[in-house]
């Protein structure tokens, strides 16, 4: 198998990565009809399985589960849960060939093999759908030119995708058919009615490609979701320690910090986040941000070129054959820093604490975010795309942080982001070793304002505001909040 | 004479620059156990919790004195009337299906797990726990995770606690919301016993059935407390709301189309071997007004939750509603659209980010909080409802800030908004005063007139509508009895 992307002729390549539509909600009209009556098999049957499951059932479609023949037999997690919620379980060999709509809801590492297996056993004319599409376009899996292929991708861990399914509303979705595999023509239609059956429809779906989904979820799970936050929270950790702030204090300003922050990113994009900043404060954030920007500017395009060309796959798929060599020991030295060591203090921290004491951390994510959208819009990606992948799914990530700090983070999301995540960390340290000897407590630990009389030249501030309220990812991003300004708050701590 | 136990003075409390309570004073002596009273929204809690020492007295003084010979830890203890748990990871951010469901992901810690940590952190004796437990019927929850707990289990496991940490002084927060009458016997006989060991209490509460070693009364009232005496502490001051019924609910004919609105064939449920529901049979017809009964624990908010579409298992049972087998396509929506539903868990669950507009119109939709705008029509039936039930200086507040009883009231027009087929109403007048749970009784009673089918669960007889007509009791997870109701009641 060879990269699929890498295949296509240069136009092909543009055209994949520009499928970027928005949908109106009239698109779902047809409810859940694509499916009725048609016998949905889930493969695997965790979170984000069971989750699915539970709310396609209760939209009224026929949903049961397959298992490999020894997670039966040995009567594992996956068998409990899909039993005991009273699905239909079931051998490959059993289940497979009566599947209309076989979804695959493995774990990525595990596609090659899964779908290897299944593929001899799936009946002429079926549908096989994806949750992620590293498998097709990295890793350049063939399907069987009969089989309809999709997308169906919650942009929300699975206990959410049930907790709004049963509120009676739904998470952010992205769907796709894969171009290769649409024979008859029923790609798109199946994907709608899934998304009306998982309560997607409610808050928003965008349609989007294999090739775009892949290229830039990689993009953003490794640049700003995952690998600047965890730069961020130990260069801000490590910071107040060598000043003299209070370990308990420092270890609780960035666990929560991150979240608190991101909740304002969150209800209205980097405007929203700036303005919780005093006009002072919020000058000088913009400062910080823009010359963070300039410094990981190329190590963000680095990223982005070794997505693009396959050489992140080439050399994540050398470790996965190696046994997850680098991995597990990246993984082993995140859990031993002092910050992850470091247990959040008992101490009070108020609301507005969080951004008055903590301008480096909203500096890293205004950096992060923007410099993430700029490279996935400059690289041929949509800026649609390049919001879910950038700031819209920040806050997602920074509440796992807030639960467990990052190695609670790094299990949660998918081997593939937590390697980018490791890459990216392991090269930006070092280029922000200059930028942090000059950062001092007034950025990090303690409350910018002090000693300040709060005055501020109107222009500057005029025009700061205008850079800030004027980039691209704030005038999309409005567009599409809009669809989901109903996703629930996150509570601080 | 010792110290007084508690000593306020000119206290001071605003909700909205509204003033609430007003230079209010109040001692209270060694001896004493009183009761509070006074109807939702005037300052009940929010006097509780500053004696507490949970909220800040900005304005007047709030002194309490420990008994300093007393054995007994010294420390004020409030029981709220609205309780917590949350994950394993610290966070509360559950949904009310969620116990309904089976995962082996363990979310939540169990009973006994929480009372360890607990105990621990307390310094209390294990073998004193045991006494409270058994006279709580609650031996056999102990290894059942928090979150498959009922609401009337969780106020028993918060007062389970209370009991076994014998405070110097204990304020009980409407400690009786949701127990079932044995239950509230066996708490009076357990405040009996630590107010004989010493232990002051303070209850507030509109019940009338109160534990013997209570002896002093208060109401706040305009601001101000006054003691009164046990004769004229159950009496209202609210007075009677007799607004019309607005039209759009009332002279509608809501009668189902279909015969059999529940049918119920051998119906089984159980979690990991433990069986909560078992073999019942139960035909609901249309038009039917029935009370369904029976213990905390014995498997009324299961049932419901069938009925309701929340709970998964209803795929695997021999179920009929409205007519058509459940699992035979249709979805959980269109079962929903039908009913009207309130309970505890949907209050304790609700969406906190609403306000009380939002929540009123989620009832159209029959979502937790609201994603789309209503439109006119259902605009307006939204302002007559809360006219009715005098929300209107609440409507545009968030739903939590409010006192509970407010909040019951929010959610029952939220209920009802819609006039549905079937009104499955668990408890809903919970929190209310004698008062607004007749006067929400007498609603129902002219709601049903149209021929809706109606599910009531409540624990006195005293306390119901007058249109039921059939009662069905549940003892554990069984058909005890079906039978007519007296026409007494």
């Amino acid at each position: 198998m060879s990269n699929y992307f890498n295949t296509l002729p240069l136009r092909e390549k543009l055209n994949q990565l520009g499928v970027c539509d928005f949908m109106d909600s009239s698109e779902f009209l047809d409810g859940v009809n694509a499916l009725k009556g048609k016998k949905l098999v889930i493969i695997g049957c965790g979170a984000q399985g069971l989750n699915q499951g539970l709310n396609l059932r209760d939209s009224g479609l026929d949903v049961s589960y397959t298992l490999r023949k020894e997670a039966i037999e040995g009567k594992r997690d996956s068998w409990k849960n899909a039993t005991e919620n009273n699905f239909t379980v079931g051998t490959y060999e059993e289940l497979i060939p009566t599947a209309d709509v076989l979804i695959n809801l493995t774990p990525d590492k595990q596609h090659t093999s899964v779908v290897t297996a299944v593929m001899p056993l799936m009946k002429q004319g079926a549908t096989l759908s994806y949750s992620h599409g590293f498998n097709i376009v990295e890793e350049g899996m063939q399907v069987r030119k009969d089989i309809t292929v999709i997308m169906v991708a919650p942009k929300c861990p699975g206990s959410e995708v049930r907790a709004e399914y049963v509120r009676g509303f739904g998470v952010p979705t992205l769907i796709a058919v894969h171009p290769e595999n649409d024979p008859q023509g029923k790609g798109l239609d199946q994907a709608k009615a899934y998304c009306v059956g998982t309560g997607g429809h409610k808050a928003g779906v965008l349609k989007s490609s294999f090739v775009a989904e892949v290229k830039s979820d990689l993009m953003g799970e490794q640049t700003i979701l995952c690998g600047l936050l965890q730069t961020g929270s130990i260069l801000s950790f490590d910071k107040m320690i060598e000043k003299g702030i209070d370990a308990g204090y420092a270890s609780k300003l960035v666990q929560y910090g991150v979240e608190v922050i991101t909740e304002a990113l969150k209800q209205g994009g980097i405007t929203a986040m700036m303005d919780r900043l005093s006009n002072v404060a919020k000058i000088k954030a913009f400062e910080v941000s823009e010359e963070l920007k300039t410094i990981m500017r190329p190590l963000f395009q680095k990223h982005q070129d070794d997505i693009m060309s396959g050489e992140f796959s080439r050399v994540m798929m050398e470790d996965w054959a190696a046994g997850d060599k680098n991995l597990l020991a990246w993984r082993a030295a995140t859990g031993e820093t002092a910050f992850e060591k470091t247990p959040a203090g008992n101490v009070k921290i108020g609301e507005q604490e969080y951004f008055d004491n903590a301008l480096l951390m909203v500096a890293f994510v205004r950096a992060g975010v923007e410099l993430a959208f700029e490279t996935m819009v400059e690289a041929g990606i949509k800026p649609e795309s390049a919001y879910y992948e950038s700031l819209h799914e920040t806050p997602l990530i920074a509440n796992t942080i807030a639960r467990k700090k990052l190695f609670e983070m790094n299990r949660v999301i998918s081997d593939t982001a937590e390697y980018g995540c490791y890459l990216f960390d392991h090269a930006c340290k070092p280029l922000l070793a200059d930028f942090m000897t000059k950062v001092d407590t007034d950025l990090i630990g303690k409350n910018f304002n002090d000693g300040k009389d709060g005055a501020v030249d109107n222009r500057a501030l005029i025009s700061v505001n205008e850079v800030i309220r004027s980039h691209q990812v704030e005038v999309v991003g409005a567009e599409l909040r809009k669809a989901m300004t109903a996703m629930k708050s996150i509570k601080t701590a | 004479m010792s110290q007084p136990v508690v000593h306020i003075a000119r206290f001071n409390l605003k909700y909205h620059q509204k003033p609430v309570l007003q230079d209010l004073s109040w001692v209270i002596n060694r001896n004493d156990n009183w009761l509070l009273c006074g109807s939702s929204g005037t300052g009940k809690t929010s006097l509780a919790k500053a004696i507490a020492g949970l909220i800040p007295v900005p304005n007047g003084e709030v002194k309490i004195n420990f008994n300093p010979e007393s054995s007994l830890p010294a420390l004020v203890h409030y029981v709220a009337n609205w309780y917590q748990f949350k994950d394993l990871e610290g966070a509360s951010n559950f949904y009310y299906q969620q116990r309904y469901n089976s995962s082996v992901t363990v979310t939540t810690a169990t009973v006994i797990a929480e009372l360890e940590v607990y105990g621990k952190e307390h310094r209390l004796q294990f073998e004193e726990i045991e006494h409270i437990l058994e006279a709580l019927g609650f031996t056999s929850l102990k290894n059942s995770p928090l979150i498959q707990l009922s609401s009337g289990e969780h106020k028993k496991l918060q007062l389970v606690k209370a009991l076994w940490l014998k405070p110097q002084l204990l304020i009980l927060d409407q400690p009786y919301n949701g127990l079932d009458t044995v239950s509230r016997k066996n708490l009076n006989v357990l405040l009996e016993e630590i107010a004989s060991a010493g232990t002051q209490l303070i209850l507030i509460s509109n019940e009338t059935e109160l534990p013997a070693v209570i002896n002093r009364f208060a109401e706040i009232r305009e601001g101000a407390l006054k003691e009164i005496s046990f004769e004229e502490r159950a009496l209202d001051l609210v007075e009677e709301i007799s607004k019309p019924v607005p039209s759009f609910l009332n002279n509608v004919s809501v009668s189902s189309t279909a015969d059999h609105i529940i049918k119920m064939i051998d119906v089984n449920i159980s979690y990991s071997g433990k069986q909560v529901l078992k073999n019942i049979n139960w035909e609901v017809n249309s038009g039917e007004k029935w009370l369904l009964q029976g213990y905390n624990g014995s498997g009324k908010s299961t049932l419901l939750s069938l009925i309701a579409g929340d709970h998964p298992q209803a795929y695997s049972n021999n179920f009929y509603l409205f007519g058509n087998k459940r699992g035979t396509g249709e979805s959980i929506w269109e079962i929903k659209e039908r009913i009207g539903l309130i309970s505890p868990e949907l209050h304790w669950y609700f969406d906190a980010s609403a306000t009380v507009w939002q929540s009123i119109a989620s009832g159209f939709y029959d979502s937790s909080g609201l994603f789309c705008n209503p439109g006119a029509t259902k605009h307006k039936q939204v302002e007559e409802l809360i006219q009715y039930f005098g929300l209107g200086e609440y409507k545009n507040r968030l739903m939590n800030e409010l006192p509970l009883g407010k909040q019951r009231l929010t959610l029952l027009a939220r209920t009802i908004i819609k006039n549905p087929e079937i009104l499955i109403l668990d408890e809903p007048c919970q929190g209310l005063d004698q008062q607004q749970t007749q006067h929400f009784n007498k609603l129902v009673d002219e709601l049903c007139k149209n021929g809706t089918t109606l599910i009531y669960v409540g624990h006195f007889e005293s306390q119901l509508p007058g249109c039921l007509e059939k009662r069905i009791l549940l003892e554990n997870g069984e058909v005890k009895s079906v039978e007519p109701m007296l026409q007494t009641i």
